[in-house]
Protein backbone atom coordinates (compact mmCIF):
# COMPACT_ATOMS: atom_id res chain seq x y z
CA UNK A 1 0.00 0.00 0.00
CA UNK A 2 1.32 3.55 -0.85
CA UNK A 3 0.29 6.86 0.67
CA UNK A 4 0.47 9.93 -1.71
CA UNK A 5 3.48 11.85 -0.62
CA UNK A 6 1.49 14.73 -1.03
CA UNK A 7 -0.92 13.56 1.98
CA UNK A 8 1.71 13.09 4.52
CA UNK A 9 2.89 16.37 3.18
CA UNK A 10 -0.21 18.15 4.51
CA UNK A 11 -0.67 16.25 7.42
CA UNK A 12 3.02 16.86 8.61
CA UNK A 13 2.69 20.48 7.61
CA UNK A 14 2.31 22.68 11.03
CA UNK A 15 -0.41 24.77 9.17
CA UNK A 16 -2.83 22.04 9.76
CA UNK A 17 -5.09 23.11 11.99
CA UNK A 18 -4.99 20.52 14.61
CA UNK A 19 -3.61 22.59 17.34
CA UNK A 20 0.01 21.74 17.42
CA UNK A 21 1.21 25.30 17.44
CA UNK A 22 0.40 25.22 21.35
CA UNK A 23 2.90 21.76 22.05
CA UNK A 24 6.66 21.86 22.38
CA UNK A 25 6.75 17.70 22.78
CA UNK A 26 8.33 18.63 26.81
CA UNK A 27 11.16 20.89 25.17
CA UNK A 28 9.39 23.61 27.62
CA UNK A 29 10.46 21.99 30.87
CA UNK A 30 13.12 19.78 29.60
CA UNK A 31 15.37 23.44 29.11
CA UNK A 32 13.75 24.53 32.62
CA UNK A 33 14.99 21.43 34.00
CA UNK A 34 19.14 22.59 32.41
CA UNK A 35 18.49 20.74 28.82
CA UNK A 36 20.70 22.76 26.93
CA UNK A 37 19.83 24.15 22.99
CA UNK A 38 22.56 21.80 21.75
CA UNK A 39 21.46 18.81 23.32
CA UNK A 40 18.01 19.39 21.97
CA UNK A 41 19.37 16.45 19.31
CA UNK A 42 19.80 13.72 21.24
CA UNK A 43 16.66 15.01 23.43
CA UNK A 44 14.99 13.88 20.41
CA UNK A 45 16.82 10.65 19.75
CA UNK A 46 15.90 9.88 23.31
CA UNK A 47 12.44 10.63 22.20
CA UNK A 48 12.73 9.01 19.36
CA UNK A 49 13.42 5.84 21.09
CA UNK A 50 10.79 5.89 24.12
CA UNK A 51 7.72 8.38 24.13
CA UNK A 52 7.96 8.66 20.59
CA UNK A 53 7.58 5.44 19.98
CA UNK A 54 4.93 4.36 21.93
CA UNK A 55 2.80 6.93 20.18
CA UNK A 56 3.99 6.32 16.86
CA UNK A 57 2.76 2.01 17.61
CA UNK A 58 -0.08 3.33 19.38
CA UNK A 59 -1.15 5.45 15.78
CA UNK A 60 0.47 2.08 13.71
CA UNK A 61 -2.07 -0.49 15.87
CA UNK A 62 -5.33 1.81 15.87
CA UNK A 63 -4.47 1.65 11.88
CA UNK A 64 -4.98 -1.65 12.01
CA UNK A 65 -7.83 -2.11 14.67
CA UNK A 66 -9.74 0.44 12.80
CA UNK A 67 -9.31 -1.68 9.48
CA UNK A 68 -10.41 -5.12 10.68
CA UNK A 69 -13.28 -3.42 12.51
CA UNK A 70 -12.01 -3.50 15.95
CA UNK A 71 -12.36 -1.97 19.39
CA UNK A 72 -10.35 1.09 19.32
CA UNK A 73 -11.28 1.87 23.29
CA UNK A 74 -8.47 -1.11 23.49
CA UNK A 75 -6.18 0.19 21.47
CA UNK A 76 -6.83 3.58 24.08
CA UNK A 77 -6.25 1.28 26.98
CA UNK A 78 -2.79 0.32 25.75
CA UNK A 79 -1.71 3.50 25.68
CA UNK A 80 -3.02 4.82 28.35
CA UNK A 81 -1.04 1.89 30.09
CA UNK A 82 2.03 2.94 29.06
CA UNK A 83 2.00 6.76 29.33
CA UNK A 84 2.03 6.76 33.26
CA UNK A 85 2.00 11.05 33.91
CA UNK A 86 -1.34 11.89 33.60
CA UNK A 87 -0.48 15.22 32.18
CA UNK A 88 0.69 13.73 29.16
CA UNK A 89 -2.47 11.91 29.03
CA UNK A 90 -4.66 14.75 29.22
CA UNK A 91 -2.79 16.79 26.73
CA UNK A 92 -2.54 13.94 24.29
CA UNK A 93 -6.53 13.44 24.39
CA UNK A 94 -6.87 17.67 24.11
CA UNK A 95 -4.56 16.78 20.53
CA UNK A 96 -6.76 14.13 20.21
CA UNK A 97 -9.94 15.96 19.73
CA UNK A 98 -7.89 18.70 17.57
CA UNK A 99 -7.33 16.17 15.20
CA UNK A 100 -11.32 14.38 15.46
CA UNK A 101 -11.80 18.06 14.17
CA UNK A 102 -9.39 17.46 11.52
CA UNK A 103 -10.71 14.06 10.81
CA UNK A 104 -14.65 14.73 10.37
CA UNK A 105 -13.98 17.43 8.63
CA UNK A 106 -11.61 16.44 5.66
CA UNK A 107 -12.67 12.52 6.11
CA UNK A 108 -16.06 12.54 7.06
CA UNK A 109 -18.12 9.32 8.19
CA UNK A 110 -19.72 7.72 11.45
CA UNK A 111 -16.96 7.48 14.60
CA UNK A 112 -17.49 6.06 17.93
CA UNK A 113 -18.85 8.12 20.43
CA UNK A 114 -16.48 7.96 22.34
CA UNK A 115 -13.69 9.18 20.47
CA UNK A 116 -13.88 12.64 21.85
CA UNK A 117 -11.75 11.47 24.78
CA UNK A 118 -9.19 9.34 22.94
CA UNK A 119 -5.68 10.53 22.57
CA UNK A 120 -4.05 11.97 19.52
CA UNK A 121 -2.30 8.51 18.38
CA UNK A 122 -5.43 6.46 18.41
CA UNK A 123 -7.54 9.39 16.47
CA UNK A 124 -4.55 9.71 13.72
CA UNK A 125 -4.90 5.87 13.29
CA UNK A 126 -8.48 6.21 12.90
CA UNK A 127 -7.40 9.04 10.02
CA UNK A 128 -5.06 6.69 8.69
CA UNK A 129 -6.95 4.81 8.15
CA UNK A 130 -9.54 6.18 6.65
CA UNK A 131 -7.29 9.00 4.44
CA UNK A 132 -5.53 5.20 3.61
CA UNK A 133 -2.01 6.53 5.11
CA UNK A 134 0.05 3.30 5.14
CA UNK A 135 1.26 2.09 8.53
CA UNK A 136 4.96 2.93 8.11
CA UNK A 137 3.63 6.58 6.79
CA UNK A 138 1.46 7.47 9.80
CA UNK A 139 4.55 6.49 12.35
CA UNK A 140 6.73 8.45 9.89
CA UNK A 141 4.30 11.06 10.69
CA UNK A 142 4.14 11.04 14.05
CA UNK A 143 8.20 10.96 14.56
CA UNK A 144 8.37 14.15 12.44
CA UNK A 145 5.70 15.76 14.13
CA UNK A 146 7.46 15.16 17.62
CA UNK A 147 10.89 16.31 15.67
CA UNK A 148 9.35 19.62 14.12
CA UNK A 149 7.10 20.52 17.26
CA UNK A 150 10.06 20.62 19.55
CA UNK A 151 12.39 22.48 17.11
CA UNK A 152 10.39 25.20 16.41
CA UNK A 153 9.11 25.97 20.33
CA UNK A 154 13.00 25.67 20.94
CA UNK A 155 13.08 28.98 18.50
CA UNK A 156 10.44 30.74 20.63
CA UNK A 157 12.15 29.50 23.74
CA UNK A 158 15.55 30.28 23.16
CA UNK A 159 15.81 31.85 19.52
CA UNK A 160 18.38 30.32 17.47
CA UNK A 161 19.38 30.39 13.77
CA UNK A 162 16.20 28.40 12.62
CA UNK A 163 18.36 27.32 9.65
CA UNK A 164 20.47 25.48 11.97
CA UNK A 165 17.59 23.89 13.59
CA UNK A 166 16.01 23.22 10.07
CA UNK A 167 19.51 21.04 9.85
CA UNK A 168 18.92 19.06 12.95
CA UNK A 169 15.72 18.17 11.97
CA UNK A 170 16.90 16.90 8.10
CA UNK A 171 19.74 15.10 10.55
CA UNK A 172 17.45 13.47 12.22
CA UNK A 173 15.13 12.08 9.20
CA UNK A 174 16.97 8.77 9.06
CA UNK A 175 16.03 8.32 12.99
CA UNK A 176 12.79 8.97 12.28
CA UNK A 177 12.24 6.42 9.20
CA UNK A 178 14.21 3.95 11.27
CA UNK A 179 11.59 4.45 14.55
CA UNK A 180 8.69 4.21 11.65
CA UNK A 181 10.21 1.13 10.16
CA UNK A 182 10.66 -0.83 14.37
CA UNK A 183 6.72 -0.23 14.26
CA UNK A 184 4.96 -0.20 10.80
CA UNK A 185 4.33 -4.32 11.20
CA UNK A 186 2.29 -3.91 14.66
CA UNK A 187 -0.75 -5.07 14.71
CA UNK A 188 -2.06 -5.51 18.03
CA UNK A 189 -2.62 -3.43 21.05
CA UNK A 190 -0.36 -5.99 23.20
CA UNK A 191 2.58 -5.36 20.69
CA UNK A 192 2.65 -1.52 21.33
CA UNK A 193 6.00 -1.09 22.89
CA UNK A 194 5.89 0.38 26.78
CA UNK A 195 9.26 2.09 26.61
CA UNK A 196 9.57 5.06 29.39
CA UNK A 197 11.32 8.29 29.26
CA UNK A 198 10.78 9.00 33.61
CA UNK A 199 12.52 12.49 33.10
CA UNK A 200 10.34 13.54 30.51
CA UNK A 201 7.32 12.13 32.36
CA UNK A 202 8.49 14.11 35.25
CA UNK A 203 9.12 17.51 33.87
CA UNK A 204 5.42 16.82 32.06
CA UNK A 205 3.70 16.57 35.57
CA UNK A 206 5.60 20.47 36.50
CA UNK A 207 4.95 22.26 33.49
CA UNK A 208 1.63 21.04 34.17
CA UNK A 209 1.34 23.24 37.13
CA UNK A 210 3.94 26.16 35.93
CA UNK A 211 1.92 29.41 35.89
CA UNK A 212 4.44 30.70 33.15
CA UNK A 213 4.80 29.15 30.01
CA UNK A 214 4.34 29.57 26.60
CA UNK A 215 2.95 25.96 25.67
CA UNK A 216 0.44 23.07 26.70
CA UNK A 217 3.37 19.87 27.31
CA UNK B 1 -19.63 37.12 -0.26
CA UNK B 2 -21.89 33.99 0.97
CA UNK B 3 -22.82 34.06 4.53
CA UNK B 4 -24.44 31.66 6.16
CA UNK B 5 -27.20 32.95 8.76
CA UNK B 6 -28.92 30.20 10.85
CA UNK B 7 -32.46 30.08 10.47
CA UNK B 8 -33.37 28.52 13.68
CA UNK B 9 -32.16 29.76 17.38
CA UNK B 10 -28.39 28.46 17.77
CA UNK B 11 -28.16 25.59 20.83
CA UNK B 12 -25.20 27.08 22.07
CA UNK B 13 -23.91 30.11 23.63
CA UNK B 14 -22.52 33.09 22.01
CA UNK B 15 -18.49 33.43 21.58
CA UNK B 16 -17.41 37.42 21.66
CA UNK B 17 -13.72 37.83 20.95
CA UNK B 18 -11.57 40.66 22.27
CA UNK B 19 -8.79 41.31 20.70
CA UNK B 20 -6.62 44.59 20.23
CA UNK B 21 -2.83 45.85 20.68
CA UNK B 22 -1.70 45.10 24.67
CA UNK B 23 -2.63 46.83 27.07
CA UNK B 24 -5.37 48.88 25.54
CA UNK B 25 -7.47 47.78 28.22
CA UNK B 26 -9.24 44.05 26.84
CA UNK B 27 -9.29 42.51 30.09
CA UNK B 28 -10.54 45.58 31.84
CA UNK B 29 -13.22 45.88 29.44
CA UNK B 30 -14.08 41.78 30.15
CA UNK B 31 -14.36 42.93 33.78
CA UNK B 32 -16.49 45.92 33.29
CA UNK B 33 -18.72 43.59 30.90
CA UNK B 34 -19.19 40.99 33.47
CA UNK B 35 -19.70 43.14 36.36
CA UNK B 36 -22.39 44.75 34.29
CA UNK B 37 -23.53 41.52 32.86
CA UNK B 38 -23.47 38.54 35.05
CA UNK B 39 -26.81 39.65 36.73
CA UNK B 40 -28.52 38.80 33.88
CA UNK B 41 -26.46 36.71 31.56
CA UNK B 42 -24.64 32.84 32.16
CA UNK B 43 -21.25 33.72 31.41
CA UNK B 44 -17.96 32.23 30.50
CA UNK B 45 -13.88 33.92 29.96
CA UNK B 46 -11.33 32.28 28.25
CA UNK B 47 -8.22 34.62 27.81
CA UNK B 48 -5.35 33.82 25.86
CA UNK B 49 -2.27 34.91 28.18
CA UNK B 50 1.33 34.87 25.82
CA UNK B 51 3.38 33.93 28.68
CA UNK B 52 1.69 33.73 32.10
CA UNK B 53 -2.17 32.99 33.24
CA UNK B 54 -1.71 36.58 34.16
CA UNK B 55 -5.36 37.89 32.68
CA UNK B 56 -6.70 34.58 33.89
CA UNK B 57 -5.49 35.62 37.90
CA UNK B 58 -6.65 39.71 37.25
CA UNK B 59 -9.80 38.82 36.10
CA UNK B 60 -10.19 35.99 38.96
CA UNK B 61 -9.01 38.37 41.69
CA UNK B 62 -11.79 40.89 39.99
CA UNK B 63 -14.25 38.93 41.83
CA UNK B 64 -16.25 39.37 38.56
CA UNK B 65 -17.12 35.84 38.09
CA UNK B 66 -16.76 32.17 39.62
CA UNK B 67 -12.95 32.16 38.74
CA UNK B 68 -13.46 28.58 37.46
CA UNK B 69 -15.40 30.39 34.54
CA UNK B 70 -12.40 31.91 33.48
CA UNK B 71 -9.49 29.44 31.94
CA UNK B 72 -6.45 30.73 30.25
CA UNK B 73 -5.61 28.81 27.23
CA UNK B 74 -1.66 28.93 26.13
CA UNK B 75 -0.83 29.73 22.59
CA UNK B 76 2.52 28.75 21.87
CA UNK B 77 3.82 32.17 21.39
CA UNK B 78 1.19 32.47 18.41
CA UNK B 79 -1.69 34.89 19.72
CA UNK B 80 -2.63 35.29 16.28
CA UNK B 81 -2.40 31.70 15.38
CA UNK B 82 -4.78 30.96 18.34
CA UNK B 83 -7.60 33.39 16.79
CA UNK B 84 -6.89 32.92 13.42
CA UNK B 85 -4.58 30.55 11.44
CA UNK B 86 -5.36 27.60 14.20
CA UNK B 87 -8.65 27.69 16.54
CA UNK B 88 -8.41 24.48 18.22
CA UNK B 89 -7.26 25.25 21.66
CA UNK B 90 -9.87 27.82 21.98
CA UNK B 91 -12.68 25.99 20.41
CA UNK B 92 -12.17 22.86 22.59
CA UNK B 93 -11.33 25.23 25.63
CA UNK B 94 -15.29 26.81 24.29
CA UNK B 95 -16.61 23.53 24.04
CA UNK B 96 -15.41 22.55 27.35
CA UNK B 97 -16.97 25.29 29.62
CA UNK B 98 -19.72 24.76 27.76
CA UNK B 99 -19.80 21.56 28.62
CA UNK B 100 -18.83 21.87 32.64
CA UNK B 101 -20.81 25.41 32.94
CA UNK B 102 -23.66 25.20 30.55
CA UNK B 103 -26.38 26.53 29.45
CA UNK B 104 -24.46 29.76 28.99
CA UNK B 105 -25.18 32.58 27.10
CA UNK B 106 -22.18 34.12 26.11
CA UNK B 107 -18.51 32.91 26.12
CA UNK B 108 -16.19 35.97 26.36
CA UNK B 109 -12.44 35.13 24.48
CA UNK B 110 -9.41 37.56 25.16
CA UNK B 111 -6.84 37.65 22.26
CA UNK B 112 -3.20 37.81 23.56
CA UNK B 113 -2.63 40.78 22.92
CA UNK B 114 -1.01 40.89 19.61
CA UNK B 115 -0.40 43.83 16.50
CA UNK B 116 -3.32 45.51 14.59
CA UNK B 117 -3.85 42.72 11.96
CA UNK B 118 -4.66 40.05 14.62
CA UNK B 119 -8.56 39.36 14.23
CA UNK B 120 -10.56 36.32 15.18
CA UNK B 121 -11.60 33.95 12.57
CA UNK B 122 -15.47 33.32 12.23
CA UNK B 123 -14.85 29.60 12.92
CA UNK B 124 -14.25 30.62 16.59
CA UNK B 125 -16.55 33.42 17.18
CA UNK B 126 -19.42 35.14 16.34
CA UNK B 127 -18.90 38.35 16.98
CA UNK B 128 -15.84 40.36 17.78
CA UNK B 129 -14.90 44.08 19.55
CA UNK B 130 -11.45 45.31 18.76
CA UNK B 131 -10.04 47.73 21.65
CA UNK B 132 -7.50 50.62 20.93
CA UNK B 133 -6.88 53.01 23.87
CA UNK B 134 -6.30 57.12 23.54
CA UNK B 135 -3.24 56.89 25.15
CA UNK B 136 -2.19 54.26 22.26
CA UNK B 137 -2.01 57.69 20.08
CA UNK B 138 -4.61 59.47 18.50
CA UNK B 139 -3.24 58.47 15.01
CA UNK B 140 -3.87 54.99 15.28
CA UNK B 141 -7.28 54.86 14.01
CA UNK B 142 -6.11 56.05 10.83
CA UNK B 143 -3.09 53.43 10.63
CA UNK B 144 -6.43 51.08 9.56
CA UNK B 145 -6.61 47.05 9.74
CA UNK B 146 -9.01 44.73 9.55
CA UNK B 147 -9.81 44.87 13.31
CA UNK B 148 -10.34 48.33 12.85
CA UNK B 149 -11.71 48.98 9.68
CA UNK B 150 -14.24 45.84 10.27
CA UNK B 151 -14.46 44.18 13.76
CA UNK B 152 -17.91 44.35 14.83
CA UNK B 153 -17.32 46.67 17.06
CA UNK B 154 -14.51 49.20 17.68
CA UNK B 155 -13.88 50.40 21.44
CA UNK B 156 -11.54 53.48 21.84
CA UNK B 157 -11.23 53.10 25.21
CA UNK B 158 -9.77 55.01 28.29
CA UNK B 159 -11.15 58.32 26.99
CA UNK B 160 -10.14 59.58 30.56
CA UNK B 161 -6.87 59.99 29.59
CA UNK B 162 -7.50 61.94 26.37
CA UNK B 163 -6.52 65.37 28.20
CA UNK B 164 -3.04 63.29 29.20
CA UNK B 165 -1.83 62.20 26.35
CA UNK B 166 -3.24 65.38 24.22
CA UNK B 167 -5.44 63.50 22.41
CA UNK B 168 -8.58 64.72 21.02
CA UNK B 169 -11.43 61.69 21.66
CA UNK B 170 -13.79 63.02 19.62
CA UNK B 171 -11.89 63.60 16.89
CA UNK B 172 -10.48 59.85 17.38
CA UNK B 173 -13.79 58.80 17.24
CA UNK B 174 -15.07 60.31 14.16
CA UNK B 175 -11.98 59.37 12.21
CA UNK B 176 -12.62 55.28 13.22
CA UNK B 177 -16.48 56.01 12.24
CA UNK B 178 -14.99 56.82 8.80
CA UNK B 179 -12.27 54.47 8.80
CA UNK B 180 -15.62 51.75 9.78
CA UNK B 181 -17.63 53.69 6.75
CA UNK B 182 -20.05 53.79 9.93
CA UNK B 183 -19.79 50.71 11.65
CA UNK B 184 -20.40 51.18 15.22
CA UNK B 185 -17.54 52.86 17.65
CA UNK B 186 -17.51 53.04 21.14
CA UNK B 187 -15.52 55.65 22.80
CA UNK B 188 -15.20 53.82 26.24
CA UNK B 189 -13.91 54.68 30.17
CA UNK B 190 -14.39 52.43 32.96
CA UNK B 191 -15.00 55.45 35.10
CA UNK B 192 -17.85 56.60 32.60
CA UNK B 193 -21.10 55.31 32.93
CA UNK B 194 -22.77 56.08 29.92
CA UNK B 195 -20.12 54.72 28.16
CA UNK B 196 -20.21 50.82 29.65
CA UNK B 197 -24.16 51.73 28.99
CA UNK B 198 -23.78 51.68 25.60
CA UNK B 199 -21.02 48.91 25.56
CA UNK B 200 -23.13 46.38 27.50
CA UNK B 201 -26.35 48.02 24.80
CA UNK B 202 -24.34 46.85 22.27
CA UNK B 203 -23.64 43.47 23.86
CA UNK B 204 -27.10 43.19 24.63
CA UNK B 205 -28.26 43.45 21.17
CA UNK B 206 -25.80 41.65 19.40
CA UNK B 207 -26.63 38.29 22.01
CA UNK B 208 -30.23 39.13 20.62
CA UNK B 209 -29.38 39.02 16.70
CA UNK B 210 -27.50 35.94 17.42
CA UNK B 211 -30.06 34.20 18.84
CA UNK B 212 -32.68 35.33 16.15
CA UNK B 213 -30.42 33.82 13.62
CA UNK B 214 -29.76 37.57 12.19
CA UNK B 215 -25.96 37.81 12.57
CA UNK B 216 -23.60 36.08 10.60
CA UNK B 217 -20.51 36.01 11.69
CA UNK B 218 -17.92 38.05 9.71
CA UNK B 219 -14.43 37.71 8.46
CA UNK B 220 -12.87 40.93 8.49
CA UNK B 221 -10.16 39.42 6.55
CA UNK B 222 -6.61 39.50 4.84
CA UNK B 223 -7.11 43.04 3.34
CA UNK B 224 -5.22 45.84 5.87
CA UNK B 225 -5.96 49.76 4.55
CA UNK B 226 -2.61 51.33 5.04
CA UNK B 227 -1.05 54.22 4.42
CA UNK B 228 2.75 54.58 2.89
CA UNK B 229 5.18 56.50 5.04
CA UNK B 230 5.91 59.19 2.13
CA UNK B 231 1.84 59.75 2.64
CA UNK B 232 2.25 60.44 6.50
CA UNK B 233 4.88 63.13 6.17
CA UNK B 234 2.87 65.92 6.10
CA UNK B 235 -0.35 66.20 8.44
CA UNK B 236 -1.16 62.97 9.05
CA UNK B 237 -4.93 63.75 9.22
CA UNK B 238 -4.92 64.81 5.72
CA UNK B 239 -2.90 61.57 4.52
CA UNK B 240 -5.72 58.74 2.90
CA UNK B 241 -6.16 54.91 3.79
CA UNK B 242 -6.13 53.25 0.63
CA UNK B 243 -6.77 49.40 -0.03
CA UNK B 244 -4.29 46.98 -1.81
CA UNK B 245 -6.69 43.88 -2.96
CA UNK B 246 -4.95 41.15 -1.52
CA UNK B 247 -7.58 38.97 -2.92
CA UNK B 248 -11.01 38.21 -1.91
CA UNK B 249 -11.85 38.79 1.69
CA UNK B 250 -12.46 34.97 2.61
CA UNK B 251 -16.07 33.62 2.97
CA UNK B 252 -14.90 31.43 6.01
CA UNK B 253 -16.98 28.79 7.02
CA UNK B 254 -19.37 29.21 10.47
CA UNK B 255 -19.00 26.95 13.56
CA UNK B 256 -22.25 25.00 13.64
CA UNK B 257 -24.17 24.16 16.31
CA UNK B 258 -21.89 20.88 17.92
CA UNK B 259 -18.93 22.76 17.81
CA UNK B 260 -17.63 21.52 14.61
CA UNK B 261 -16.05 24.15 11.97
CA UNK B 262 -15.19 24.12 8.41
CA UNK B 263 -12.21 25.62 9.60
CA UNK B 264 -9.84 24.97 6.62
CA UNK B 265 -8.78 28.75 6.06
CA UNK B 266 -5.76 28.93 3.64
CA UNK B 267 -4.96 32.35 5.31
CA UNK B 268 -1.07 31.71 6.39
CA UNK B 269 1.38 32.56 3.59
CA UNK B 270 3.72 29.82 2.85
CA UNK B 271 6.90 30.75 4.84
CA UNK B 272 4.80 31.23 7.58
CA UNK B 273 4.97 28.34 9.92
CA UNK B 274 3.36 29.17 12.40
CA UNK B 275 2.19 32.84 11.62
CA UNK B 276 2.46 35.32 14.57
N1 LIG C 1 -7.48 55.41 32.70
C1 LIG C 1 -7.96 54.25 32.32
N2 LIG C 1 -7.18 53.16 32.40
C2 LIG C 1 -7.70 51.98 31.99
C3 LIG C 1 -9.02 51.86 31.50
N3 LIG C 1 -9.23 50.56 31.16
C4 LIG C 1 -8.09 49.90 31.45
N4 LIG C 1 -7.15 50.75 31.96
C5 LIG C 1 -5.79 50.41 32.41
O1 LIG C 1 -5.01 50.01 31.30
C6 LIG C 1 -4.03 49.05 31.71
C7 LIG C 1 -4.11 47.82 30.81
O2 LIG C 1 -5.39 47.23 31.00
P1 LIG C 1 -5.67 45.70 30.68
O3 LIG C 1 -7.14 45.51 30.84
O4 LIG C 1 -4.77 44.82 31.43
O5 LIG C 1 -5.27 45.66 29.14
P2 LIG C 1 -5.21 44.42 28.15
O6 LIG C 1 -5.56 44.91 26.81
O7 LIG C 1 -6.01 43.30 28.69
O8 LIG C 1 -3.67 44.06 28.22
P3 LIG C 1 -2.94 42.74 27.64
O9 LIG C 1 -3.79 41.57 27.99
O10 LIG C 1 -1.62 42.75 28.35
O11 LIG C 1 -2.80 42.96 26.17
C8 LIG C 1 -4.32 48.75 33.16
O12 LIG C 1 -3.42 49.47 33.95
C9 LIG C 1 -5.74 49.24 33.34
O13 LIG C 1 -6.02 49.63 34.66
C10 LIG C 1 -9.84 53.05 31.43
O14 LIG C 1 -10.99 53.05 31.03
N5 LIG C 1 -9.24 54.20 31.85
MG1 LIG D 1 -5.41 41.33 29.07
Amino acid sequence: MSTSPLLLAMLGDARLPSGGHTQSAGLEPALRAGLTPAGVPAYLRSRLRTVTRVEAGTAVVARAVAAGGGDLAEVEAAWAARTPSPALRANGRRLGRGYLRVLQTLWPGPVDARARTWSRPVVLGLLAHRAALAPADVARLVGYDDVQTATAALLKLEPQDPLLTAAWVNGLLPDIDEMAAQVARLRTPEQIPAHGAPLIERWAETHDTATERLFSA
Amino acid sequence: MPENTTATAPVRAMRLGVAGPVGTGKSSLIATLCRALAGELRLGVITNDIYTDEDARFLRSAGVLDPERIRPVETGACPHTAIRDDVTANLLAAEDMEADFGPLDLVVIESGGDNLTATFSPALVDAQLFVLDVAGGGDVVRKGGPGIARADLLVINKTDLGPYVGVDVARMAREGREAREGSPVVALSRHDEASVRTLTDWVRDALTRYRTGNHAPVDPGPMAPHFHADQDAGDAGDAHPHTHAHGPTHPDGTTDADGTADAHHGHAPANAGHGA
